[in-house]
C-alpha cells in the first residue's frame, strides 16, 4: 500500500510538473493598464502633476531591482518576490519520498531481535524477531544488574539494567539503560522493553551421616551434589501459596527412580533414596531478575529524520513564501497624471491585504493626496 | 480552597460557558459591548487555566511525582481546551471579530466540562509511568494538540461557513465573516493544523525511536493520526490542484474534525495499544 503511495505521488507529481514549471517561467510583468485595475488588489490615485511621483519615489516603493516598461503613456513597474515557492511542493513531497526511502532501508539492511539476560550473565547473540534465528552481536553484553521500582500506587516506576559491553574479553562501555535512555554500540541499540523474575532457591540437603550441601538452584536447571550422587532441579516455583514459597523439587540422578517433592520454605522434608535417609529445606529465596532487551540496528533512520526535516522545512516554503507580484504604473489617464497601484498574491491574501494597504498609506503620504 | 488546580480547573468550564453565551448574545443582538465581555471572561477564563496548569504541576511536584502536566486522559482534555482558547484568541486578535468565538469557545468548554464530570475521566495526579519518562512528552503532546486545536476551529469555521450559504447583507449571518475571508481562513487554520499534526507525528516517531527502538509501529493511535492527517491532505489538495473552495472543504474541515475526534478519544475507548495512557480506566 506504501509502495501504491509512492507511485501516485511519484506520478501526480511528474504530472503537475509543466504546470508548476509554466507558473514558474511564466513573464506577467507586462500588463495593459486597463488589466492592472482588474487585479485583486489595486488602487487609483489622481497625482497633483505628472512630475509629482519621481523615480526616486518608485525605489521607495519598490526597492531595486525594477523591471520597468513604456506602457501606455505611462512608465509601468514591476517587482515580484517569492516565485521559487512553485518549487516549494517538490521539497514537500521529495522528502515524503526520502521517509518511505529510509524506511525501507530499515526494512532490508535493518535489524530487530531480542534478548533475555539474566543478571550476572553474558551474551553475545540476539534473536531476531520473526525468524527466530540467532544474530551475532560481535561483542558481548553483560547484565550486571536490572532494577525495578515501583510507586506507592503500584504502578511502575522504573526499570533500570546495568549493561557492560566486552570486546574480545575486555570491558569497553558501561551504562545504565532504562526505557527512554537506550544503549548505542558499533550500530546496535539497545533498548529496555521487558523483565523477567527469576528466584534463586538456596536448597541445603543433610544427609543421615551428617554430611551437608548447600545448593543455589535457579528454575528449570539440575544441579549434581557429586559426593552423594545426586542431582536436584526446580521444576516449578510459586512466590505465594499459603502466605509462604514453595518451590517443586525433582531428585534423581543416583540410579533410582526420580521423584518430584513440593517444599515450603523453612520447613524441613526428609526423602528416603534406596538406603539412605535424607532430610532437606529451602533456606533461601532471592529474587533474580532476567532483563528484556530490544535490539535495534536500522541504518535507514537518518535518512527518515533528513527527510522528516525536508518535510518541514517544505511546509515552511509552502505555507509562508508566497509569490507576490506588485505592479506600479505613473502616467496620464483620461487626460490626468494618475498613479495605479496593483498586485496579487498566490497566497495568504489576508496577510497581503495589510502589505498592499501599507503600501498605499505610504503613497499617499509621499504625494500628500489625502483619502 | 481557591488555589488548588482543581478547583481552578473546574471553575474554567463554567467561565468558557459563559464567555460562549455571552459571544452569542452578542452576535444575536448585536452589542458590542457584551462581545467585549465575552473576550474579558475568555481571557479570565485562560488565565485561570493556566494557573490552574500551572499549580498542578506544582502540586505533583510536591507529591513527589514531578511531571508536566501531560500525562492522562484528564490532563489532556485541560490542555486541548486550553490550545483551543489560545489558538482562538490569536484570531481574535488578529481578525477583531468576535462571531468566531461563539464557533470556538463551546469546543474548548465541552472539553473542560467532560474532563471536570465524566465518571470516566479521572482527574487525580497519577505518577508518570517508565515509558512516558522523556523530555519529549511536553513537545509531542504540545504539538498534537496545536494540531488538534486549530483542527476544532477549522470545523468551527466549516460550521459557519456551510450556515452561510450565501453572503447575506443583513441579519446574523451578515455578521459572520465574509465567505471569501472564512475560506481563506478556514484554508489557513487547517494547513496551520496540518503542519502542526505534521511536527507532532514527527516528534512521536523521534520519542518511540528512542523509547520503543522503533520510529513507527502501525499502533491503533499512529494509523489513526496518519488517516487524519491523509484527510486534511485530500483537503489542501483538493485546494491546490483541483481549486475546491468554500463549501467542499468546509466539509472536508468537519470530516477531518470527526477523524481527529476519533484518533483522540475513539482509539483510547475502542482500540488498545501503545496509547493506552490516555485511555479511561
Amino acid at each position: 500500500m506504501l509502495l501504491l503511495f509512492a507511485v501516485n505521488l511519484v506520478a501526480c507529481t511528474i504530472n503537475r510538473f509543466p504546470i508548476i514549471s509554466q507558473l514558474y517561467k511564466k513573464d506577467t510583468s507586462l500588463q495593459a493598464v486597463e488589466r492592472l485595475l482588474k487585479m485583486p488588489h489595486s488602487f487609483v490615485l489622481s497625482l497633483p502633476s505628472a512630475a509629482s511621483f519621481s523615480k526616486e519615489d518608485v525605489n521607495k516603493i519598490l526597492p531595486a531591482p525594477v523591471l520597468s516598461y513604456d506602457v501606455e503613456n505611462g512608465r509601468l513597474f514591476f517587482k515580484e518576490s517569492g516565485k521559487w515557492s512553485y518549487w516549494g511542493v517538490y521539497i514537500l513531497h521529495t522528502s515524503i519520498l526520502i521517509i518511505l526511502a529510509g524506511a525501507l532501508i530499515g526494512a532490508i539492511w535493518g535489524f530487530k531481535g531480542q534478548i533475555m539476560l539474566a543478571e550476572g550473565e553474558k551474551v553475545s547473540e540476539a534473536v531476531e524477531r520473526f525468524t527466530g534465528k540467532d544474530f551475532p552481536l560481535g561483542f558481548e553484553l553483560y547484565c550486571e544488574k536490572f532494577f525495578v521500582d515501583f510507586y506507592d500506587t503500584g504502578a511502575p516506576k522504573e526499570f533500570r539494567s546495568d549493561l557492560v559491553i566486552f570486546e574480545s574479553g575486555k570491558e569497553v562501555l558501561r551504562k545504565s539503560i532504562r526505557v527512554n535512555e537506550p544503549l548505542s554500540y558499533h550500530g546496535l541499540t539497545f533498548y529496555q522493553s521487558s523483565y523477567d523474575a527469576m528466584p534463586l532457591i538456596t536448597f541445603t540437603i543433610t544427609s543421615a551421616d551428617g554430611k551437608k550441601k548447600v545448593l543455589s538452584l535457579p528454575v528449570s536447571e539440575k544441579i549434581s551434589w557429586q559426593e552423594a550422587g545426586l542431582s536436584v532441579g526446580v521444576m516449578q516455583f510459586l512466590p505465594n501459596i499459603h502466605g509462604g514459597q514453595a518451590a517443586h523439587v525433582w531428585i534423581g540422578d543416583d540410579g533410582f527412580p526420580p521423584e518430584a517433592i513440593w517444599f515450603l520454605k523453612g520447613a524441613e522434608k526428609e526423602f528416603r533414596r534406596g538406603n539412605n535417609i535424607y532430610k532437606a529445606s529451602i533456606t533461601d529465596v532471592e529474587q533474580r531478575y532476567m532483563t528484556g532487551l530490544q535490539v535495534k540496528k536500522d541504518p535507514g533512520v537518518w535518512v527518515v529524520w533528513f527527510g522528516c526535516a525536508g518535510m518541514l522545512l517544505g511546509f515552511g516554503v509552502v505555507f509562508w513564501v508566497a509569490h507576490r507580484r506588485i505592479w506600479l504604473w505613473v502616467g496620464e489617464r483620461n487626460g490626468r497624471p494618475t498613479l495605479i497601484l496593483a498586485g496579487r498574491t498566490n497566497k495568504n491574501n489576508m496577510q497581503f491585504e495589510r502589505f498592499f494597504d501599507e503600501m498605499e498609506q505610504k503613497i499617499r503620504t509621499m504625494t500628500g493626496v489625502k483619502i | 480552597m481557591i488555589f488548588t488546580s482543581s478547583y481552578l480547573l473546574s471553575l474554567t468550564t463554567f467561565i468558557y460557558l459563559g464567555a460562549a453565551v455571552l459571544y452569542l448574545i452578542a452576535w444575536v443582538f448585536r452589542v458590542e459591548k457584551v462581545g467585549l465581555l465575552g473576550t474579558f471572561a475568555t481571557g479570565i477564563g485562560f488565565l485561570a487555566q493556566t494557573a490552574g496548569i500551572l499549580l498542578r504541576w506544582v502540586e505533583s511536584y510536591q507529591m513527589g511525582y514531578g511531571h508536566a502536566p501531560l500525562s492522562n486522559l484528564y490532563e489532556s482534555l485541560v490542555f486541548f481546551s486550553w490550545m483551543t482558547i489560545l489558538v482562538y484568541l490569536f484570531l481574535e486578535f488578529r481578525l477583531k471579530n468576535r462571531v468566531i468565538g461563539v464557533f470556538s469557545t463551546p469546543f474548548a468548554s465541552l472539553a473542560m466540562a467532560y474532563a471536570s464530570f465524566s465518571p470516566n475521566v479521572h482527574d487525580e495526579i497519577q505518577p508518570l509511568i517508565p515509558a512516558l519518562k522523556s523530555n519529549w512528552l511536553i513537545a509531542h503532546v504540545v504539538t498534537c494538540f496545536l494540531g488538534y486545536s486549530s483542527f476544532a476551529i477549522a470545523c468551527g469555521m466549516g460550521l459557519m461557513y456551510l450556515m452561510k450559504s450565501k453572503d447575506y447583507t443583513t441579519g446574523l449571518l451578515s455578521r459572520l465573516p465574509s465567505q471569501k475571508n472564512l475560506d481563506e481562513l478556514m484554508h489557513q487554520t487547517i494547513f496551520f493544523g496540518f503542519l502542526w499534526l505534521s511536527v507532532g507525528i514527527i516528534t512521536g516517531a523521534v520519542w518511540a525511536n528512542e523509547a520503543w527502538g522503533t520510529y513507527w509501529s502501525w499502533d491503533p493511535k499512529e494509523t489513526w493520526s496518519l488517516i487524519t492527517w491523509f484527510v486534511y491532505a485530500i483537503a489542501l489538495h483538493a485546494r491546490f490542484v483541483r481549486g475546491w473552495m468554500g463549501k467542499k472543504i468546509a466539509y472536508l474541515s468537519i470530516i477531518g474534525f470527526i477523524s481527529v475526534i476519533f484518533t483522540y478519544f475513539g482509539v483510547n475507548f475502542l482500540l488498545s495499544g501503545l496509547h493506552s495512557y490516555g485511555a479511561p480506566r
